[in-house]
């Protein structure tokens, strides 16, 4: 599946990147992760707050669908979690905005070595590919409530 | 708060105050060593460098460490000399650290230090970070005759005559994953290990018993009482300590060897992603 135009061109960019380039964005991504936080007053459809036992800290996931049933995600990081898993955020909350929960759902997790670069996926750094899991959750749970209820907002009446 | 003089060898402990009125000193070189790969970058002590206990201490093709001409080169582009005293710090209550300074000892590296309470500590107390890319001038680090594999690492073979001659094996991982219910550590992903449990014989004595809420060491004689009084262990015995990769163990051998004088002790880095993978490895389970 071609990924999101807006995670596509974020893929593109680090793809011409050396690998001291792509380290001094993913922390300049990491920097803006306070961004991808809740806005006050800012409401959602779904929020799921928790810490799971493989990650360091709480992550806390809001999914908010527009009417024309575009998905717009917020990310909360504990101070405990990793660098890479905070730039991660900002790359997936920037790179999904938009798309559908379905199209979420079909999201490959085979650009993260292509963003974050072999060095620095490590056995250690797995929990990158936490967060987009996280997010595949909710995105799944959502459509899950959809489809109970009757909702034509999803376009889709596949079954899960 | 200052390093408790009765530690054996309290010149091994420093503290961040002290780290802070020698950030110039010349024959000084602050190492950062982190499991967070990017947090050096995200900001570090003024001056300090960047050692990545993966990237620069592992051999990148074999399960194993450097080879002595590596770590000649590694402390020269650094610009460490074998006069040069090392004062690590890091994330994580310094496991990471404790693992550097083990590895720069397997390499007989004389003067070496931990900063205690780690990177937290300096942040907790405002002290400042910086994200000046440390260039340090280039040395000219003599290629250690050895490393000193002998002295300070065990391995499985060790750990197994270990087990089998009941002489004391310390288990520092978390009490489930020595009593065999995970296989991970908690807060942390799976590194393929298949079995769990622990090596037959071994104490279970979490690395984090050693520690504050600040993750400064605790005092000498609390630390006695752990492993001297509690757990029985005599100074002058064989020891060795595991974990799962050989970090949070770096820190429990700094612990005995540095701060209780312990002269024996070795740190199986193997640990429980060998043993709990290996076939036939003898494994005992607690539930």
């Amino acid at each position: 599946m071609p990924y999101p135009p807006k995670l596509e061109s974020i893929i593109s960019l680090f793809g011409g990147l050396s690998d001291p380039e792509k380290r001094e964005t993913l922390i300049s991504y990491a920097e803006q992760s306070c961004f991808q936080e809740p806005k006050p007053n800012e409401k959602f459809d779904l929020e799921d707050v928790r810490k799971d036992q493989e990650c360091t800290d709480t992550v806390a996931v809001y999914l908010r669908v527009d009417e024309e049933g575009n998905a717009h995600f917020r990310v909360t990081l504990g101070p405990q979690v990793q660098t890479l898993t905070r730039s991660m955020s900002s790359i997936l909350c920037k790179g999904l905005d938009g798309i559908t929960p379905r199209e979420v759902l079909e999201v490959p997790a085979d650009f993260v070595p292509k963003v974050v670069g072999a060095e620095l996926v490590r056995v250690r750094s797995q929990t990158v590919y936490y967060l987009l899991t996280r997010m595949k959750g909710v995105a799944k749970v959502w459509l899950q409530q959809q489809q109970r209820s009757g909702d034509p907002v999803t376009g889709d009446s596949s079954p899960e | 708060m200052s390093i408790d003089s009765h530690y054996a060898h309290p010149e091994a402990l420093v503290t961040t105050a002290w780290v802070s009125e020698h950030l110039k000193d010349e024959n000084l070189c602050l190492i950062e060593s982190n499991e967070d790969i990017l947090l050096y970058d995200m900001g570090h002590l003024p001056g300090a460098i960047h050692i990545d206990w993966q990237r620069d201490l592992q051999n990148q093709t074999i399960r194993d460490y450097i080879q002595p001409v590596d770590f000649a080169a590694l402390c020269s582009r650094s610009g460490i000399t074998p006069e040069t005293t090392c004062v690590f710090y890091g994330d994580k209550s310094n496991w990471w650290s404790c693992y550097a300074l083990w590895v720069f000892r397997l390499f007989g590296h004389e003067h070496v230090k931990i900063m205690d309470g780690g990177r937290d500590k300096w942040i907790a107390e405002g002290r400042p970070l910086s994200r000046e890319v440390t260039q340090r001038a280039y040395s000219d680090y003599p290629v250690p005759p050895t490393r000193n594999d002998a002295e300070i690492r065990a391995f499985y073979d060790d750990a197994l005559l270990q087990s089998r001659t009941a002489l004391p094996l310390i288990d520092v991982r978390s009490p489930d994953e020595f009593k065999g219910l995970v296989t991970h550590m908690p807060e942390y992903p799976q590194e393929g290990v298949l079995r769990g449990g622990h090596i037959p014989g071994a104490h279970s004595v979490p690395w984090k018993q050693a520690v504050n809420k600040d993750s400064t060491f605790k005092s000498e004689a609390e630390l006695r009482k752990i492993y001297q009084e509690d757990l029985g262990l005599s100074p002058d015995e064989k020891i060795i300590a595991y974990c799962r990769i050989g970090e949070r163990s770096s820190h429990t051998w700094f612990v005995l060897n540095y701060l209780l004088g312990f002269q024996n002790v070795r740190n199986y880095d193997g640990s429980w992603t060998e043993w709990g993978n290996r076939v036939g490895a003898p494994i005992e389970k607690s539930l």
